[in-house]
């Protein structure tokens, strides 16, 4: 609050380009390579151990949807931040907006993660296989939409449009670095409305096909909100602590008035994701239509239950109470831990929501599901990695950068 | 320190005002004041000044407890309210829902948490201000009107320990103060 | 920052004085100017800062030190003209000190009549039963129910401004909260009519209070319609407390103009307000808090209005969406509302200084966001309703777009999700003809939605024996109509006798008001870090130079 704010008649501070970047054998420099060899032992265990049995292959690409639902959505909100941020012609967010660049850098290598799940299509979803869908009246009625080649090419369009989005932003941002043309401002904001347009549909039917369909009897139109909410606020989490690391490295750029907007963010979605998931639940489980209560009925049955209790608390009771003080949100420490522990969460909530359609009735933890979470993990963290060290850590000629650096809460 | 009777100063004298031209000099005049070791005063503005609160030194507001505690009194109300009445004073089965049905208690208890939390920000704040105050020696002063349209003020009242008719309106005036005078309660 | 050339003369109180500060020239001085010229946050006498003649628009990036301006041409300042904080009182109050002009009375006796004819209908009503609406079986609710949602959702553009763009730091809310709150409270009002009215015996309507009484009889609090009695008067209790605790500085700016028995009155109400830090410090935690608590209550009230229907099992009723759908709605059409008032109250008051384009530019923004929101929730019911395979639900919703009701239905899309699409265009957001008009038209669509929602789900019952054709009666429309003359009325009282814009709040947002501008550091683009200024090589994947300071 002290070293940013000096007297209005002393000089400016002066700061070097190149302190802006990250500096030459700093730590998260080994992102890339840290992930990679993540990736690699822990999707490459994942393969090796699910695949060396029939039993354990429905395991691995249940675990393995998991983690990529996981690290995409981090990516996902690193993009739905960018796309809010030009188009609300946001100010104090410049000096932290690389960090949502960085994250949507990587949704191009998240669509690898789905390309096994090719292979994993007839485990993950009933609707697959034709003797089931003939069987089943409500499978045929849905079938012009939930069938294997119109599921895959609807796939391809979401990270399509993901990708577009995050290079031409991505690129568009670093052009400036060179030129700093204000026009570049404007054209990432043009594009950021339509964007928004596309991302909200495409998100939505994305959760619909990956995640909804994987019990295809059951509908809820909330859900791609529900989603959403879970990932922005695993994204902000995630925001929290590289940004905490920015302010370490440089200062003066990076102050807690930063830190306090990003947690309080982090916060709001916390509670936009216990609103979405309360109406969910509330409106199905106070109208008990019996085509409806089946996705609650099982994760309230046996030790799911416990599952759903421990994420409503976990989720939102106990963080909530956390970081309502500004002066938690304002603390490194204590903003941290409870980004690390929503990050957690965030994972817990992608399991509970794929994990009940194999393990019916209760839980049943296996190895391959911490294996593909890490390998998953590893493969963001590469892609972030790279994306961080091939440009400055914040967009050096954005026009709106002073304004960032100095602004203060209320 | 009643309702409509602010804390004075005893006897006649209230304090010094003095007037500054802008919120910059009002600022650099709040920080000296501080540093002078002052503890019994005030600064007027027709506005609340970002960053003049650390200037005068003035500690963070407790409000936040008094809304956090009321806020958890009234889901407490709520809760209780509703459980007792479905369970105990007038069970009703309702499309064979349980007595104690928590999903259909959260809106209520949500809501009455915000009243709760409400009521104890507003009257907190009016309390923590001892408002109302119907009467106070400063509004005797003509100029003062000026704090709620575009007059810049500074109080010292007189019960301050450093508190010295001469040195204290002299140092006014070497903050650069328009216009000092004193004031009587 | 802004500096005026010609702004010296006093303002002489015949002219309008936001016309009279809009007339001198404005300048932008960069701060290195100002500061190099040592006057940084100085007041020279006629209260614009840092005034020198024949600089224009800088455009280096140090700019931004004042919140005032931006760099990139649309975040122009938010109020036009450098007035000083004297204008901007005197712009306010003024109205409130003047005899009420021709149009003030037209506007007020015209809504009054119509209160007359709210009055006479609810009257009638009482008397005869609720036979006298068009009200049948299936159908048990239609206008009323669609008045009370619309009339709720008209209030949540109030709280929207006055709290969730507080937290979001929009300080353009600056210029329009206040009106925009008491619209808040004027529309809770008209919407708190109906559920007292819809069963035409109000003389039991405390029956749904939970208030001990003779009957040993207590509130069925499963009941959604018992949420909504909670939520709907908590939102209008803490909107007023809000809204007072707005106005207390700037009735003590009246008071403080003011002589005699009107002193008096805006003294009581001022509660003794000196302008005293140590009140303003708790008061703006307070505000703060205020603002914290009603961001989650304005969305949970349309959110509990609309599980009134998400929580029965009556297809087109229940689906999950329903909460944050119905808010985004509220939103939606508690803004096309705002821009109608603003319209008018800016033109009659001549706040055109205040209340500039750029305000209207935001809202505009704001309906097509949100008018898209609630197309995405238009087109995800019919997905839903297909994908889910039920054929009731199917059936509702072919019935909505192509049943009897389906000049509803397309009155609706056409209004709410079709002419917003028109603020894609500069021109049109900065038309006040075209706001105005596409404001009604969003206030029609929205009323139609809830009718919509309402009336088509439930005309065709599961037994088609049942079925019929909903015909509102002349005292459903004049209940109605009597609503808005209601909304009205008060608005008139509002803008006759209260400050209608926060005048301590948007004194905030002028330059001038910076006691202490924070500077930023200057970026030197050093061989390495500035690679780009050279533009030598790209960065490669783990390659960038980074490196030492």
């Amino acid at each position: 609050m002290t070293d940013h704010a000096p007297s209005s008649h002393s000089r400016p501070a002066v700061l070097l380009a190149s302190s802006l970047w990250l500096p030459q054998g700093h730590a998260w420099r080994r992102f890339p390579l840290v992930g990679l060899v993540l990736a690699a032992v822990g999707l490459g265990a994942s393969l090796a151990g699910g695949l060396a049995s029939p039993a354990m292959r429905s395991q691995l690409w249940h675990s393995w949807l998991v983690g990529a639902l996981f690290a995409l959505s981090i990516g996902l909100g690193g993009l739905f931040f960018v796309l809010v941020h030009h188009s609300t012609q946001s100010g104090w967010g410049v000096v932290v907006r690389r960090i949502g660049e960085n994250a949507m850098a990587t949704l191009p290598w998240m669509a690898l993660l789905f390309v096994p799940l090719i292979f994993g299509l007839g485990d993950l979803f009933p609707w697959s296989h034709a003797d089931a869908v003939a069987k089943d009246p409500l499978l045929l009625h849905k079938q012009p939409y939930l069938n294997v080649t119109f599921f895959l090419i609807r796939t391809l369009v979401y990270f399509a449009i993901w990708t577009f989005l995050a290079l031409r932003l991505g690129s568009l941002s670093r052009l400036q670095d060179k030129t700093g043309d204000h026009d570049l401002t404007r054209r990432m904001r043009r594009m950021s409305a339509p964007g928004l347009i596309l991302f909200a549909l495409s998100v939505t039917f994305f959760s619909f096909d990956w995640v909804m369909s994987l019990d295809p009897h059951w509908y809820s139109t909330i859900f791609g909100v529900y989603f959403f909410a879970g990932s922005v606020m695993a994204f902000f989490a995630f925001m929290t602590l590289i940004a905490l690391g920015q302010k370490e490295l440089q200062p003066r750029v990076v102050n807690e008035e930063h830190l306090h907007d990003v947690t309080k963010l982090m916060f709001a979605f916390l509670v936009f994701w216990a609103y979405m998931a309360f109406s969910q639940f509330m409106l199905i489980w106070y109208a008990n239509l019996p085509e409806e209560t089946g996705f609650f009925a099982q994760r309230l049955a046996g030790s799911w239950r416990s599952a759903s209790i421990a994420l409503s608390l976990g989720h939102f009771v106990v963080p909530f109470f956390f970081l309502l003080p500004r002066t938690i949100k304002r603390s490194p420490k204590a903003s941290a831990i409870a980004a690390l522990w929503l990050l957690v969460m965030h994972a817990i909530d992608m399991y509970w929501l794929v994990m009940p359609s194999l393990h019916v009735g209760s839980i049943t933890l296996s190895w391959l599901d911490v294996a593909a979470l890490v390998g998953c993990a590893g493969v963001f963290l590469a892609a972030f990695g790279a994306s961080l060290g091939r440009q400055a850590l914040v967009p050096l000629r954005d026009p709106r950068l002073p304004e960032s650096m100095t602004f203060e809460n209320q | 320190m009643g309702l409509l009777r602010p804390s004075l100063p005893p006897g006649d004298r209230f304090g010094a005002l003095a007037e500054f031209a802008d919120p910059a000099e009002l600022y650099h005049a709040c920080e000296a004041v501080r540093d002078a070791g002052y503890t019994k005063w005030d600064a007027h503005t027709p506005f609340p000044i970002h960053g003049l609160d650390r200037a005068m030194g003035l500690k963070t507001s407790k409000l936040p407890w008094v809304v956090l505690i009321m806020a958890l009194g009234g889901a407490l109300a709520g809760i209780g309210l509703q459980g007792w009445v479905s369970t105990t004073a007038y069970p009703l089965v309702i499309s064979g829902k349980p007595f104690f049905s928590w999903p259909a208690f959260v809106p209520i208890t949500f809501e009455l948490s915000i009243l709760g939390g409400a009521l104890g920000a507003v009257f907190g704040m009016f309390a923590m201000n001892q408002l109302p105050t119907l009467y106070h020696p400063l509004f005797g002063k003509a100029s003062f009107e000026r704090a709620s349209d575009d007059g810049f003020f500074l109080s010292i009242e007189s019960w301050d320990p450093k508190f010295d008719p001469d040195r204290t309106v002299e140092m006014l005036r070497q903050l650069g103060a328009k216009e000092v005078e004193l004031v009587s309660s | 920052m802004i500096g005026a050339t010609d702004s010296t003369k006093v303002l002489s109180p015949a002219e309008p004085v936001g016309r009279r500060w809009a007339r001198t020239r404005v300048h932008f001085v960069t701060p290195t100017m100002a500061t190099s010229a040592g006057m940084s946050g100085t007041q020279n006498e006629s209260g614009a800062i840092g005034a020198r003649s024949g600089q224009t628009a800088g455009s280096s990036a140090g700019l931004a030190d004042l919140d005032v301006t931006d760099p990139v041409d649309h975040r122009a300042p938010l109020i036009l003209g450098a007035p000083t904080f004297h204008a901007i009182t005197e712009v306010v109050a003024r109205p409130l000190e003047r005899k009420p002009t021709r149009g003030w009375w037209i506007c007020f006796l015209t809504s009054v009549a119509m209160v007359g004819v709210l009055g006479v209908s609810i009257g009638w009503l009482f008397w005869e039963g609720i036979g006298v609406w068009g009200l049948n079986n299936p159908v048990g609710w239609a206008f009323d129910i669609t008045n009370f949602v619309f009339w709720v959702g008209i209030g949540h553009a109030g709280t929207l401004i006055s709290a969730i763009l507080f937290l979001f730091r929009q300080k353009w809310r600056t210029s329009i909260n206040r009106s925009a709150e008491a619209m808040t409270l004027f529309a809770v009002m008209c919407a708190l009519i109906f559920p007292g009215i819809h069963i035409g015996r109000p003389w039991v309507a405390y029956w749904m209070f939970p208030i001990p009484n003779q009957m040993g009889m207590w509130p069925q609090f499963r009941s959604p319609l018992m949420w909504d009695v909670f939520a709907v008067s908590i939102y209008g209790s803490v909107s007023a407390l809000f809204w007072f605790v707005g106005l207390v500085p700037d009735l003590a700016t009246i008071r403080d103009r003011s002589t005699g028995i009107r002193r008096k009155i805006f003294g009581a109400l001022a509660l003794g307000w000196r302008g005293s830090m140590r009140h303003w410090q708790h008061y703006e935690k307070a505000y703060l808090i205020l603002a914290g608590l009603a961001t989650p209550l304005v969305l949970s009230v349309h959110s509990i209005v609309s599980m009134d229907f998400a929580t029965s099992q009556l297809p087109g009723w229940h689906t999950t969406i329903f909460p944050p759908y119905f808010v985004a709605g509220a939103i939606f059409s508690g803004f096309a509302m705002v821009v109608t008032l603003m319209v008018i109250t800016r033109k009659a008051f001549g706040l055109e200084e205040i209340i500039t384009m750029k305000h209207f530019d935001y809202m505009a923004k704001i309906m097509l966001l949100t008018g898209m929101m609630v197309g995405y929730a238009y087109s995800l019911e019919f997905f839903i309703a297909w994908f889910s395979g039920s054929a009731y639900e199917l059936f509702t919703f072919k019935n909505r777009a192509f049943g009897p009701y389906a000049w509803a239905y397309w009155t609706m899309v056409s209004c709410n999700v079709l002419s917003p699409q028109l603020f894609w265009f500069k021109k049109v957001r900065s038309s006040l003809v075209w706001l105005f008009v596409l404001s009604i038209f969003v206030n029609i669509g929205m009323w139609f939605e809830r009718f919509v929602i309402i009336v088509t789900s439930l005309h065709r019952d599961f037994l088609p024996s049942s079925w019929f054709y909903f015909r509102p009666t002349l005292f459903d429309v004049s209940t109605m109509i009597g609503s808005f003359g209601l909304f009205f009325m008060m608005f008139c009282l509002f803008v006759r006798f209260l400050p209608v814009v926060a005048t301590a709040e948007v004194k905030t947002v002028l330059p001038q008001a910076a006691a202490h501008p924070p500077q930023a550091p200057v970026i030197q683009f050093d061989e390495q870090g500035g690679r780009g200024a050279t533009g030598a090589a790209d960065g490669r994947l783990g390659l960038a130079p980074g490196g030492a300071v």
